[in-house]
């Protein structure tokens, strides 16, 4: 029997399909993951299903039934989602926030002993074991995770969606909420089960769906597949086609980093293996790899806003490098544009012209006063060679698109004659026009001289424009690829499997 | 510019003018030329303190200690004259110690990393306690000499020192904060700490910088105040607390809502101080007075709020 059906799901941003044609089917007490690539519209799905964003087109159906949620609140009667932000109040207890908005009582007054009769009642059911009375802050995030779980259930959805439940769960933990899954299974609950990992989708889940650039690619059984299989469906054909990369010869190399922990290091070298060094040249494009979390904008952070972990050194122009500021990182010809560009790469309350130059200002001054004139002129010159689409400097940045506001937010280091510059997810939310245009900018500078770190969660543009790629896991890089890229090894090293393997690639 | 922006930016400054307007007719005597001298007298004080907090503003914090600074300020400086310091020794030390205060809210802020609404709370409530134990309860009455309270009472041609001391006050600030790389920074900080800092600006310095100025003009609103007075006492320095907020956040709705400058904090003093002065002239009592002040500031914020929100801003 079905609980759960969709039919032609699309969903349209701005400049892009995120979700094109779904049709997507959860039998009564199934386990159905979903899995792809990041920006394979995996939560934008969820998210509609969560009545988070309305469909563009497309319908919902609920045990046959068409619906239509108008918010969140609506939708959590009937669909329950565990996301990776747990939404619990930190100095309520166990039992306040199982009870949140639905809390027992008589005459205004709380009835907290049955309330906490209840809640224990409730959690012993699936078996867990929380202390209901401290405070959420007190537990454990993993203890945290199950909590918001039992909220959810506690509401007793029809469907409950798991969106990569165990990225903050240690293996015991995780061992637990399989259990738990299982119970609900049993008890006849419909759950949907987003993950990365294909481990546990081999382990939990009876069907599973691949999603690849917004659309369903196919729905199998789990028992006719394997990992192999699952991951050549979420890789693209196209992938790394689509933009005419311009090669330029490497020259001297720029910065080495190196990581040496002791023990793992011990380790390595029993087993004849190493962690890759990064290592990035002049005239080069680098490309990190990673899922969220994996690390990928720490490390870079760390070289720019310091200090660094003292389990890598960094080599700059082969002299030791240690990171101690942006102060400092930018006087040796290191700059970084921000993944978050409103938040760390704009000042959105300034003017275009005050964002492009508030960084360089000591260039464009004379005894400490600001010289407007050489304000005025450099920042007519980037606009102009940037192709900023702006009616005038005096513009408020916040007005901008996505994408000039990306231009504005690199622009500000235009004379900077950096060396090493740090792209931190530098197209997201862009559309693809200027995106093309960031690339271009990229190579640019590449051809100048400049070395480019490039982070990216979209690995057909990693492989579309890196010269190489290092892959992280855990916060550890766990390969290194070189052209022709090896889309699928990637993948699997981003995935976490036969991580050790994946550095042997190179070798 | 649309009429909308154009209302939006000098919406304020529209309303000070109207506000004039209404005063010059109806009340006789409010625009000869000694009354209106008066009015800059009046507000001299209160804008020279208030230039200090905007500078707070700019960096995006807060403080809460710059009028009891105000009044601890006005008290030693009267002390030590006294007790037979020279003069412009003691101003010396007074201002210095000023900027010793500030440095102090400044590293409690940023390197113990304390709230600054916390931190100057408790350290306003610390000078209270210095102001006590420095007077005992009691004013300085007399023994200040002449050449100190010229500073206060003096006037070159017809107009007060103090008057030229407050212009003087808003020409620096003004071109500190517009025409200065130091000033771009504090904005800058202020704007977007993170992005700021990770441009490359130090900005624990700048947000250590705006309390220092805050606490130096709060010193140096002290002494001034004592040679205006001719005596000090332990709480000289109190009502520029609320006052001082007060302008500070009517100057936020000039020209850029929201966002704190020297000229926006002049145009609200010179709101409060035509009101003060019109109303006072018109024989209105002084409840009324803060009444009326208390909605015209409720009033103004309002206004821009609403005009920022239809700008998008």
């Amino acid at each position: 029997m079905e609980s759960l059906r969709t039919e032609g799901l699309t969903k349209q941003f701005p400049g892009v399909l995120a979700l094109h044609n779904v049709d997507f089917t959860l039998e009564k007490g199934e386990v159905h993951a979903i899995v792809g690539e990041n920006g394979a519209g995996k939560s934008t799905f969820v998210k509609i299903l969560a009545g988070v964003y309305p469909a563009t087109s497309g319908r919902i159906y609920l045990d046959n039934n068409e619906i239509k949620f108008s918010s969140p609140r609506e939708a959590s009667a009937f669909i329950g989602v565990v996301h990776q932000e747990r939404e619990l109040i930190p100095f309520y207890s166990g039992i306040e926030n199982l009870f949140l908005g639905q809390e027992m009582k008589l005459l205004g007054f709380l009835k907290k002993k049955a309330m906490k009769e209840k809640a224990i009642d409730f959690m012993n059911k699936y078996g867990l074991q929380l202390d209901m009375e401290r405070p959420v802050s007190s537990l454990s995030s993993g203890m945290q995770e199950m909590l918001s779980i039992l909220k959810i259930l506690f509401r007793s959805p029809h469907i409950i969606i798991f969106d990569e439940p165990t990225a903050p769960l240690s293996i015991k933990e995780a061992d637990i909420l399989f259990e738990l899954i299982g119970d609900l299974k049993k008890a006849g609950t419909s759950i949907i089960y987003i993950t990365h990992h294909l481990m546990e989708v081999i382990q939990l889940a009876d069907r599973v769906s691949v999603l690849r650039n917004g659309e369903k690619v196919t729905t199998m059984k789990v028992s006719d597949t394997n990992e192999q299989e699952i991951i050549k469906l979420m890789i693209a054909k196209d992938m790394g086609q689509q933009y005419p990369k311009t090669f330029f010869t490497p020259a001297q190399e720029m910065l080495h980093i190196e990581f040496y922990d002791s023990e793992k290091r011990s380790r390595a070298a029993n087993q004849n293996q190493s962690v890759p060094n990064i290592c990035i040249h002049s005239k080069e494009i680098v490309g990190f790899a990673g899922l969220v979390g994996s690390g990928r904008s720490e490390l870079a952070k760390a070289i720019i806003t310091g200090p660094c972990e003292d389990t890598l050194s960094v080599m700059l122009d082969g002299k030791a490098f240690i990171p101690r500021n942006p102060k400092f990182a930018i006087k040796n010809d290191i700059v970084m544009i921000p993944e978050d560009r409103r938040g760390e790469g704009l000042i959105t309350s300034f003017d275009v012209k005050e964002n492009l130059s508030f960084s360089r200002l000591s260039y464009l001054s004379r005894i400490g006063f600001r010289s407007e004139k050489k304000i005025n002129s450099r920042c007519a010159e980037i606009i102009k060679d940037l192709s900023i689409k702006v009616f005038s400097p005096a513009q408020s940045v916040a007005t901008l698109s996505g994408g000039n506001q990306q231009k504005v937010s690199l622009g500000k280091w235009f004379d900077a004659n950096a060396k090493l510059w740090i792209f931190d997810e530098p197209t997201q939310g862009i559309d693809v026009e200027t995106k093309s245009e960031i690339y271009r900018i990229m190579e640019r500078l590449a051809s100048q001289g400049a070395g480019i770190w490039f982070i990216s969660s979209d690995l057909r543009e990693l492989l579309a424009i890196s010269d190489k790629i290092y892959v992280m896991y855990q916060s550890r890089v766990v390969g290194e690829f070189i052209r022709p890229f090896d889309s699928e090894k990637i993948l699997q090293a981003m995935l976490g499997r036969n991580a050790d393997k994946s550095a042997e690639v190179l070798s | 510019m649309n009429i909308n922006k154009f209302f939006t930016q000098f919406g304020t400054v529209i309303a000070l003018t109207l506000l004039f307007l209404v005063f010059a007719i109806a009340v006789p005597g409010f625009i000869e030329s000694n009354n209106l001298i008066n009015i800059l007298t009046q507000i001299a004080l209160l804008m020279i303190i208030a230039q200090g907090f905007t500078m707070v503003l700019i960096v995006n914090e807060l403080d809460l200690s710059f009028a009891n600074l105000a009044s601890l300020s006005s008290v030693l400086v009267a002390g030590f004259i006294i007790h037979g310091m020279n003069p412009a020794l003691a101003i010396f030390f007074v201002l210095l110690a000023g900027l010793a205060f500030g440095a102090m809210n400044g590293i409690l802020v940023t390197k113990v990393g304390i709230p600054s609404l916390i931190t100057t709370l408790a350290t306003g409530i610390v000078a209270n306690g210095f102001i006590y134990m420095y007077t005992k309860g009691v004013s300085f009455y007399s023994g200040l000499p002449k050449a100190f309270l010229y500073l206060g009472r003096g006037r070159i041609g017809a107009i007060p020192v103090l008057v030229i001391i407050m212009l003087l006050d808003l020409a620096v600030f003004h071109i500190f904060v517009n025409r200065t790389v130091a000033g771009s920074n504090l904005k800058a900080t202020g704007g977007n700490s993170n992005a700021a800092f990770i441009a490359g600006i130090n900005v624990k310095f700048y947000k250590v910088l705006g309390l220092v100025i805050c606490s130096f003009s709060a010193a140096l609103t002290g002494i001034l105040l004592t040679a205006r007075l001719g005596a000090a006492n332990p709480e000289g320095g109190g009502g520029f607390l609320m006052e001082g907020f007060a302008i500070v956040l009517l100057g936020q709705t000039v020209y850029t809502v929201g966002r704190a400058s020297p000229i926006g904090t002049f145009v609200g003093a010179l709101i409060i101080g035509v009101l003060n002065n019109g109303l006072t002239l018109m024989g209105a009592q002084y409840f009324t007075q803060d009444i009326v002040k208390g909605l015209i500031i409720i009033l103004a914020v309002v206004i821009s709020s609403i005009q920022s929100k239809r700008m998008g801003v």
